[in-house]
Parts: structure tokens; sequence; C-alpha cells
């Protein structure tokens, strides 16, 4: 705030010339702040998908909170998937604050994504049939979301980066404690390692899609462009999957599982991992709510949303 | 978002000890002041100590637009008013035989009594 | 779980009154945190989802540490206590298996926030009360853990008070809702007041107090807040109609739950998980 100008003094391109230096000096931008339409608008997509993948990927994991085999595990993965409601409430505040401006709640969120206008992660669109999909998901898709997570710790907007903050702190007893199931699967007996086996199996090509496209070549369409410009986030979609691969096939293959992928290595020229694309026409497919379990999640979502329409219209003007 | 309906915003404070400041948690909705109460906790502080809390409807408090924010700035010109413009009297002291009581001195001074 | 620490040898002639209270403490505990476990990510709202979670969280913690002192009598281990026994050897009140309205969790789950408040509120300030009474329990390893269990009750009802007097103020369709919900609740609230057919022995080993006088006290507690809801209830309001959970009568939604929450733990109970 080094210019002593009013901002109704100024232009639009100074507003956005003092916008742009001061997320490249690495000042936070504040709800209040004025922001550029489409730094909003891009703020406002990423988060109430990443939000509400939040709320909607505690629904497969849910299916194993009252299923965990001690008393242990269903604690721990109770407070697992609590968390992950806790941080579908931080994101959507963190939404919810964006789009106060263009007269949208709450209510509207959860109407857009059971019109299907608000997409969820393709993850949460999967099958879970097994104790070790529960593992699993804790993880590597957690051990997925912390590599996309961690790479916005720094994000321009200062309520993303510090509801973030809050995530990633939780993310690493996330990770934890889906090492501390996949850990007593991979060395219990051979049905338990096969659970592990299928879910690797039935996860792996979910888990290269969850970092999206490597450009809009391959899908048509990109925000990473957008995101990287405005200090949101640092890394591409293909130097986060590079950076997952670096992280977890090591571990992975360390239990004596594999990967259901022959073409995968190191290529140690290019220090790159080398690998089989998935098929990026079924990604958008899934995300368009036609994947294995769209449906029945939304259904499940709505039903539950709908039944308890009555708490809070009976509390709507109670003060 | 008036000041009706299901969906009313509250900012979340705690106190982590009885001697530690307030300090901001984050934001929830909730439908009135009690139900924010009860849901605070559990929302921002499950992994941690807590003593106290607040919750504080958004739409009372009033503050600073980014034009407002430009008030908050000072000059650099106010040594008077910290130890920084009485430096000197270190010097001072030292001709008198005398230690300077500096900030670390005169805050130690509270609590332990002589021989304990 | 922990191993046993330092057993105490007990009176055979305490131990069947013992036992069965620590099982309806445990049982008690343990089904109604199962119930609460199916609701998560589907309360309301967001915020009450995760505020919801933390009581099912710490009232499952509860009831391992019952079941922890019932190995510590040499009852087995508490994984196998919370799993593997049959329906009829569960002690807990009916009340609390009841399924928390209709549909599946995992799809069409319609499930009943009346219902859920109500039965949690009842049963917080019933608990609550006997726990106040184990505090001076007779069998130490018990008082102990009475004592630790206790801190965390003042949240529980705090919670689900505000809850349930907040709906009831409401008026309107939540009204109706709540007063559907405190009529069942009630009707099978007797079960939760009841301790069993070793309910004597227990007061005569001062393991706890009679059940008469529990039950007045919740009565005595409950009084003013129905009053302050315009709520006439009286002691013939409060039944067992489906049945002694603390004889092993239980309802098929006990069934349901039970290999629902011992699927896992049955494909091979010897393994480690
Ligand atoms: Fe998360
Ligand atoms: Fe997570």
């Amino acid at each position: 705030m080094s210019e002593a100008l009013f901002y109704q003094e100024m232009t639009e391109e100074e507003k956005y010339e003092q916008f742009m230096k001061r997320i490249n000096t690495g000042e936070k931008i504040e709800a209040d702040d004025w922001m550029p339409e489409d730094y909003r608008m891009t703020l406002i997509k990423l988060i109430s998908m990443h939000g509400i993948s939040e709320i909607m990927g505690a629904l497969p994991e849910k299916e194993w909170v009252p299923k965990a085999p001690s008393l242990k595990r269903k604690l721990g993965i109770m407070a697992k998937v609590q968390d992950e409601m806790g941080h579908g409430q931080l994101l959507l505040r963190v939404a919810e604050d964006l789009m106060k401006p263009l007269g949208k709640t709450r209510e509207d969120i959860m109407q857009d994504l059971f019109s299907g206008k608000l997409k969820f992660h393709n993850v949460f669109h999967m099958e879970a049939p097994t104790w070790g999909d529960a593992g699993l998901i804790g993880w590597l898709v957690d051990g997925a979301a912390i590599i996309t997570q961690t790479n916005m710790l720094n994000a321009s907007y200062g309520p993303y980066a510090r509801a973030l903050k809050r995530i990633c702190a939780e993310e690493v007893f996330h990770a934890q404690h889906g090492e501390a199931i996949i850990m007593a699967l991979a060395e219990g007996t051979d049905e338990q390692r096969a659970m592990v086996q299928d879910a690797v199996n039935r996860w792996w090509e979910a888990l290269l899609m969850f970092f999206g496209p490597g450009d809009a070549s391959t899908t048509g369409t990109s925000k990473q462009d957008t995101t990287i410009k405005y200090k949101i986030r640092t890394k591409t979609n293909e130097d986060l999957r590079q950076d997952f691969f670096t992280k977890y096939i090591p571990r992975v293959l360390s239990l004596g599982l594999t990967l259901p992928d022959e073409t995968m290595h190191f290529d140690q020229e290019r220090e790159l991992w080398i690998y089989k694309q998935p098929d990026w026409n079924r990604f958008k497919d899934i995300i368009k709510n036609n994947g294995p379990k769209s449906q029945e999640r939304l259904g499940l979502r709505r039903t539950a949303y709908d039944t308890n329409k009555w708490v809070r219209e009976a509390l709507n003007t109670a003060n | 978002m008036g000041n009706e309906g299901f969906y009313q915003e509250f900012e979340v404070f705690s106190q982590r000890t009885d001697t530690s400041p307030l300090q901001y948690q984050f934001s929830l909705l909730a439908p009135n002041r009690e139900l924010a109460l009860v849901m605070a906790q559990e929302n921002f502080m499950r992994r941690e100590a807590v003593a106290d809390i607040w919750v504080v409807k958004r739409s009372d408090i009033r503050k600073l637009t980014p034009e407002e924010k430009q008030s908050l700035q000072r000059l650099d010109n106010k040594e008077y008013r910290t130890t920084k413009g009485y430096g000197y009297l270190k010097k001072k002291w030292r001709h008198y035989e005398q230690e300077m009581l500096d900030e670390k001195e005169i805050l130690s001074w509270g609590g332990v009594k002589k021989g304990e | 779980m922990n191993e046993p620490a330092g057993n105490i040898p007990i009176d055979s002639k305490i131990k069947p009154a013992l036992t069965s209270l620590l099982y309806q403490l445990a049982d008690d505990d343990f089904i109604l945190a199962y119930r609460g476990s199916e609701w998560l990510g589907l309360a309301p709202h967001i915020e009450e989802d995760v505020a919801f979670s933390s009581i099912s969280q710490d009232t499952m913690g509860h009831a391992a540490m019952f079941y922890q002192l019932l190995s510590n009598l040499g009852e087995g281990n508490v994984d196998s206590l919370a799993h593997a026994r049959e329906a009829s050897e569960r002690q807990n009140a009916v009340l609390l298996e009841l399924v928390n309205g209709p549909g599946h969790y995992l799809s069409s789950a319609q499930y009943d926030w009346a219902f859920a408040v109500v039965r949690n509120y009842f049963y917080s300030q019933a608990k609550k009360i006997r726990l106040d009474s184990l505090k001076n329990s007779s069998y130490q390893p018990l008082a102990e853990v009475a004592l630790k269990v206790n801190m965390e009750l003042y949240y529980h009802l705090l919670h689900w008070k505000t809850w349930v007097i907040q709906l009831m103020q409401a008026g309107g369709e939540a009204r109706t809702r709540m007063e559907a919900a405190i009529g069942k609740v009630l009707a099978d609230f007797e079960g939760v007041l009841n301790l069993g057919p070793l309910a004597k022995e227990m007061a005569e080993h001062d393991l706890v107090e009679k059940e008469e006088v529990l039950k007045q006290r919740w009565l005595f507690i409950m009084k003013p807040v129905f009053e302050s809801v315009n709520l006439s209830v009286s002691e013939a309001d409060i039944a067992m109609k489906n049945g002694n959970g603390r004889i092993g009568e239980h309802t098929a939604d006990l069934d349901d739950a039970l290999s629902t929450l011992s699927e896992v733990y049955s494909i091979n109970p010897a393994a480690s998980w």
C-alpha cells in the first residue's frame, strides 16, 4: 500500500498493475481487496471445486467408517473423514466469501453440485469396494492431495493459503492413518495382501488422472496457466504428477506391490518418470458425473440435504 | 447474506490458555450464536487446548475499507515515544557507575522475592 | 488397546453384577457411537457434521475404556468384545440400537435429525447421572474411568441440549417432528434407565446407586427443561416398548448393525488389521 492513491481515483489498468505488483512481491490478497474479475472467478472455480470435493470425498471412505475392523481403526477413520468434512467447511467458507459480491451462498454451491454445474475430483467418483480401498485412499489419494495442496501453501490469496495451512497439517495425520492400514494389510495374510494389490490396481489410473491433464492439448482446456500467472500455484500438473511418482513409487514397490503399468520407469537422462497415459476421454466423462459411483453419491448427498431441509428452515430466522 | 436465514457468518476467536491472548481462528456458518458456539471448538480446535472461545457475528464487526487502511500509515519519526530515543542514557549512567534500567531489566522485576 | 494392567482380584460374589454393569456401559456407548458414525457426512449442516462426529468419537472412546475394564476382568480382548458378540449377548438399551431413520447409510439415507438430537440428549443426561454415581463406585478402576469419561460429557450435553431446545422452540413442522421423536425416545427410555436383573446386587455392592434413584434424578433434572419448552412429560410416558436390552432382547436393527460393523473384522478375527 505504498502508493497513496485512492482506489476510486485509479483506472482499471492502474488497479490491475498495482494488484500484479502486490502478488509479485509476495503480498497476500484478502477477501475485501480489489482483484481482477478473472482472478476472482478462477479462485471461485478452484476453491469451490476443492471444497465440494472434500465433502463428496467423505462418501467413498464413509462406507468404511462403520465397518472398520477394530475399535482403533473405527476411531481413526472417523476422525479422518471428519477432517475431510472439516476441510470442506474451511474451503467453502473461503469460496463463499469470494462469491458474496455475486450474491451467492452455500445454498447455491449445493444446488450447483446437484445440477452438475459444480464438479468434484475424479477420484471421488470411483468405487471403494474393500477395506483395502479405505487404506489406499488414505495413503495414495491423500498422498496425491498433499502434493497438490502443499503446492498452493503460498497462494497469493491469503484466505486460501491460511485454509490450506490448516488442511495440510491434518493431512500429515491422514497420510499416516492410510499408511498404518496399508502396512497392516501388506504385512498380513495372503488375503490381506491381495486386498492392497487389488486396490492399487483399481486406483492407479484414477491417481494419474487426479493431477489433471498435462496440457490443454489433452482435454481441450486447462486452467493451470491462469493459476500460475496469478501465483495461486507454482508447478504444472505434470510437475506434480512427477513429484507424486518420485515420492510414492519407491514406497509402493518396497512393500512388494506392483503397479499396473509395465511401461513405468524412471528415465535417468531426462529425469522423468515414463508412464502410460490414462484415458483422458474417460477422465472427462467421469468428472461430468458419469463415473461408476457419481450418481449414487450425488443421490445420497441430495437425499440427506433434502431430508434435513426442515432443520435449516426451522432455524432460519432464530436469533 | 442478510441478518436472517440459516447461514449466518460468525468469526471464531479462542484462547489457548488462561494467560494467552485471544487468537483469531476462522469463520463458520450457523443460524445463531448459541449454535455457533457449540460448533466452534470441534471445527477449528479439535487437536489443541482451549481455555475460552468467543464467537462474533461478522456483521457486528466494523472493519477498515481498503481506502481506510491508508489511515494506518505513520511517519517513522517518533523515537521520542520509544526507548530508541533515550539510548544516550546508557552512557550517562555509566558515568555515574550505574547500570541502565532497560526493558530486559525492568521486566525481570516481577515475581521472584529475594532469597527465593 | 492396552493389556490388563495389574488385575485386581475380584470377589466372585461381585463379579456377575460388575461385569453386567460394565457390559451395559460399554455396549450402550458402542452402539450409539456406531449409529453416530453412520450419520457422518449426512448431518443437516457441514459445521454440525464435524461437531457431531467428535461426540461419536468421544463416545466410542468411552466404550473402548469400558471394554478394557471387561478385558482386564478376563472377558476377552476389546476388539472381540466389540465386534464378535452375538446380539443376544449384548446388553445395550434397545433405544440406542434403533436405526437413524429409513434408508441405508450409503444410499437413500433419510435420517431423522429430530430423533438424533432427542436420543442423544436424553441419553447423555442419563449417562451423566450414571457416571456421577459411578465416580463413587466401590470398584476403583470403574470409578477412575467414570471420572475421566465425565469430563467429556459437559460438551455432549451442552451441544445436544442447545439443538433440542432450539428445535422445540422453532414451532411448526420442527415442533411436530420433535414431539414425535420425544414420544419415540420415551417409549423405549425405560430400557436406558434400567440396570438389568442384577440391579439390586449392583447397589448392594456399592457399584452404582439404585436404579430408581438414578431414574428420579433424571426426571428431576429434565423437568425444568421440559417446562421451558412447554412440554408435559410424566413418568408414565417412559416405557420399554421394544424389549429389554439388558437381558439380551433386541431388534432386527441390532442384527443389521452387527453384521455391518463386524464385516471386515469377521474376514479373519485372528488377523491383525
Ligand atoms: Fe482433505
Ligand atoms: Fe485428507
